[in-house]
């Protein structure tokens, strides 16, 4: 059954691709027409294919649906993806807060709940790694960059087209059986049950596949495609976040994806890497996990950083403060990032003496974050601040990163973590740095850069109502949730005791605030890309490339 | 700038005892019933010590910006143009503050973590066998198993984790210290319960379908009365 169903899932992905039109010029290749070679070399916009209007490449909402090079279309068919993602994703957390408002199971059996917060899970890791960088970075990086496109179009369609399939798949998993494993699915629990678990790991290996593809694109591009004068420290801040999490995409992603092959081998051929009693080791899986699975903590912060300092100087009428001293931040968290991993397994029976290195790296992190704050303070210091949304929301993020980045220091300690660990004290943490975080700062991308994507401006008035209702619902949802953690609430369960529930009812009605908010930024896109308010190429008076041509920037 | 720090610097008192005072008022650690807990207790207070003032000040910075720099409305004033500080200087102190700070947490949270883990001596060893879903305890020493874990008051034990299936987690919240039990291995742990009363012990590795539900019973009674309660518990 699972060797059929991995391959009818690789042959059913070839096919969507085929469908899509993406394998359309080796058929032409195949059939000798229109040699190809200029889009295999360093310059590819020019070649014949990419031209607008032309057979592969059509004009109008169709290209949407195709296998499009264009590198604004592909970061539009990433936004729209990751807010559909986004939107599953808080669907199952409503479900959760539903089934969490009291004690005892309501209306989902153990089980059920097990797939849900999977799910969940899963798919803000997904919203968080593709929504800045997917579709913000495709969008604005090669504009950004003065180069006229990515420097593999082709592989950029390919990344981003992987992602529908392993989407439906990934939903799949709901008939299937469910999985229990949460998004870390860890070994040996996800090698035994229902087949569910295999299409989610399916899921996770190709959603890996795509971000590889996404980062060696960028690679390639910020540091091939600059224009003439455009140094590596000239560049925008923002390019300097895809840059360094694209260096992490490229080396980790590959490690994370081996041991969910790992796992598929185990289950799909019948290998024993994760089986103790037939040789295996159990504690392998956590360890090859983490290795990618921490670092893509900052694959998703990296260019929330970049977008908040780029965004806070336009709006403070300023440069950055200390721009160098920040890039170099960027690469000392790259660099630290690899070797961080078992701060998550401080309890997991590891070597005791391995967990004093680990505690000491982790905490050195907080050193270049530091620098970060240092750049976004000084930049606002004697600037004359403007509050518009875009602004709001970096300010929201500075706000709410500081809560995340000091409690994680609670979960580098190794004394404090052997309580906290596996608590709600971890939820809270994670979602103040990736709700608080890579979500405020995909916001304030969207309100800042939506006028250069359609050419019209969102609602000044709706997205401050958005604004306001966010910030305080996810700071009245999650800041009780460390005190629940340190009191026993665990993490992954469907149920509590008696005692905590009048602080569950409390999260439960403050969550509320936040799917209000998520409403009104939606309608306020939607209305808005239909019939808003048409914008001037450059809005905001900003200083960098892509605001130097129209909106939305001609092909 | 200069008749900024004296603003910042009150400001950050204020906010900090304004925290310190709510997050001491609510009381963030449950009843510490193990000699470990001690110093689990003392390293969050540690670093609510450390991180508050941190928050404090940062948050009055950023107020105090947006108070005093924010822009008229309307306004086509331009901020003032630097890239950087006088010769660096703040840049220069915010890492350096910021390394000795992280070290020094580091450091500490070494020690504590030698002060909880102790050496390998035992009074009592207590075998802990998990399963999906449910525990089951040991006591070699007295050859009995038991589905209820019963502990004596003030003795040191060495818990041997081992598991059938999956990875679980052994926890108590009141005794802190949280270990993970792997499939293939026995992992020690060592706690010394110090509080006479009745808790639950909780799973908190995902494990599946009913993890939710993993938990069992754990009574801490005096030693004297150990043996007593061990013949009216074991099978």
């Amino acid at each position: 059954m699972e060797p059929a169903a991995t391959l009818g899932y690789l042959g059913g992905l070839l096919a969507f691709l085929a469908g899509v039109g993406g394998f359309a010029v080796f058929l032409d290749w195949l059939k000798g027409k229109e040699e190809d070679e200029k889009t295999t070399g360093w310059h590819p916009p020019q070649s014949s294919e990419c031209q607008p209007g032309s057979r592969r490449d059509p004009t109008g909402w169709q290209r949407y649906f195709r296998f499009t090079m264009d590198h604004k279309v592909i970061g539009i068919q990433y936004l729209v993806t990751t807010l559909v993602v986004f939107i599953v994703a808080g669907i199952m957390a409503i479900l959760m807060r539903l089934e969490l408002a009291r004690p005892g199971m309501q209306f989902l059996s153990h089980d059920s709940y097990n797939t849900v917060m999977g799910l969940h899970g899963i798919s803000m890791i997904v919203v968080a790694l593709i929504g800045i960088m997917g579709a913000l970075g495709n969008f604005t990086v090669p504009l950004m960059l003065g180069s006229k496109d990515m420097a593999f179009p082709r592989v950029n369609a390919l990344s981003y087209w992987i992602l529908p399939p392993a989407v439906i798949i990934l939903l799949s998993t709901l008939v299937t059986g469910g999985f229990d494993t949460g998004w870390t699915a860890y070994a040996p629990l996800s090698v035994k049950g229902p087949i569910g678990k295999l299409f989610f790991l399916l899921a996770f290996v190709s959603v890996g596949f795509s971000s590889i593809f996404g980062s060696v694109n960028f690679l390639a591009t910020i540091l091939g495609l600059r224009t003439k004068g455009m140094t590596l420290f000239r560049m925008p801040i923002f390019v300097w976040g895809i840059l360094s999490a694209g260096v992490i995409v490229l080396l980790a992603t590959s490690v994370v994806a081996s041991s969910l092959i790992m796992v598929i081998f185990d289950r799909v051929l019948g290998t024993a890497f994760f089986d103790p009693s037939r040789g295996g080791n159990a504690l392998l899986f956590q360890h090859l996990f983490w290795f990618y699975s921490h670092p893509a903590v900052y694959i998703m912060i990296l260019p929330a950083f970049g977008v908040i300092l780029e965004i806070l100087p336009v709006f403070s009428r300023k440069p950055l403060f200390a721009y160098p001293l920040a890039a170099l931040s960027f690469i000392a968290i790259v660099v630290i990032s690899f070797i961080v991993w078992a701060h998550h397994l401080f309890t997991s029976g590891m070597w005791d003496l391995l967990s004093i290195p680990f505690m000491v790296t982790t905490e050195l992190i907080s050193v270049p974050t530091g620098v970060v704050f240092l750049s976004a303070l000084g930049t606002l210091w004697l600037g004359s601040i403007r509050l518009k949304v875009p602004m709001l929301f970096a300010l929201g993020f500075l706000f709410n990163f500081l809560i995340a980045g000091l409690t994680g220091i609670f979960l580098a300690d190794v004394p404090t973590d052997l309580h906290l660990h596996d608590t709600w004290f971890v939820v809270a943490h994670f979602h103040f740095t990736l709700m608080g975080g890579a979500v405020f700062a995909f916001f304030a991308g969207i309100y800042y850069w939506f006028s250069k994507m359609t050419g019209r401006m969102l609602n000044e008035q709706l997205g401050k109502l958005h604004f306001w209702l966010f910030l305080v619902g996810l700071n009245a949802t999650f800041i009780p949730m460390f005190w629940a953690g340190t009191q026993g609430m665990r993490r992954r369960v469907g149920d509590f005791p008696q005692e905590l529930a009048s602080v569950q009812l409390w999260i439960s009605l403050a969550a509320i605030l936040t799917v209000v908010a998520v409403t009104v930024f939606l309608y306020n896109l939607v209305q808005s890309w239909v019939k808003g308010e048409p914008s001037l190429s450059n809005p905001w008076d900003s200083r960098t490339l892509e605001w130097q041509v129209a909106s939305p920037p001609p092909r | 700038m200069a008749k900024s720090i004296p603003i910042l610097g009150g400001l950050t008192f204020l906010f900090s005892l304004l925290l310190f005072k709510i997050i001491w008022g609510i009381g963030m650690m449950p009843l510490a019933a193990s000699y470990e807990a001690a110093f689990v207790d003392q390293a969050f207070d540690g670093m609510l010590k450390v991180t508050i003032p941190i928050f404090s000040l940062v948050l009055a910075t950023l107020l105090y910006c947006l108070h005093q720099f924010r822009a008229q409305s309307g306004s086509l004033e331009e901020g003032v143009r630097f890239h950087g500080s006088r010769g660096g200087l703040v840049e220069v102190l915010w890492i350096a503050t910021s390394l000795v700070l992280t070290l020094g947490l580091a450091a500490f949270g070494a020690k504590e973590l030698r002060a909880i883990r102790g050496g390998d001596q035992a009074d009592l060893d207590v075998q802990v066998n998990s399963s999906q879903w449910s525990w089951e305890f040991f006591y070699p020493s007295r050859n009995e198993y038991g589905s209820r874990l019963i502990l004596p008051k003030g003795k040191r034990v060495r818990f041997l984790l081992t598991s059938k299936d999956v990875v679980h987690s052994f926890w108590v919240p009141e005794f802190r210290v949280k270990q993970d039990a792997l499939p293939g291995k026995v992992v020690k742990l060592f706690l010394t319960p110090t509080k006479i009363g009745t808790y639950q012990l909780l799973c908190a590795e995902l494990c599946g379908t009913e993890h939710t539900a993993m938990t069992a019973f754990v009574e801490v009674v005096e030693p004297e009365d150990f043996d007593r309660r061990m013949k009216g518990e074991a099978w």
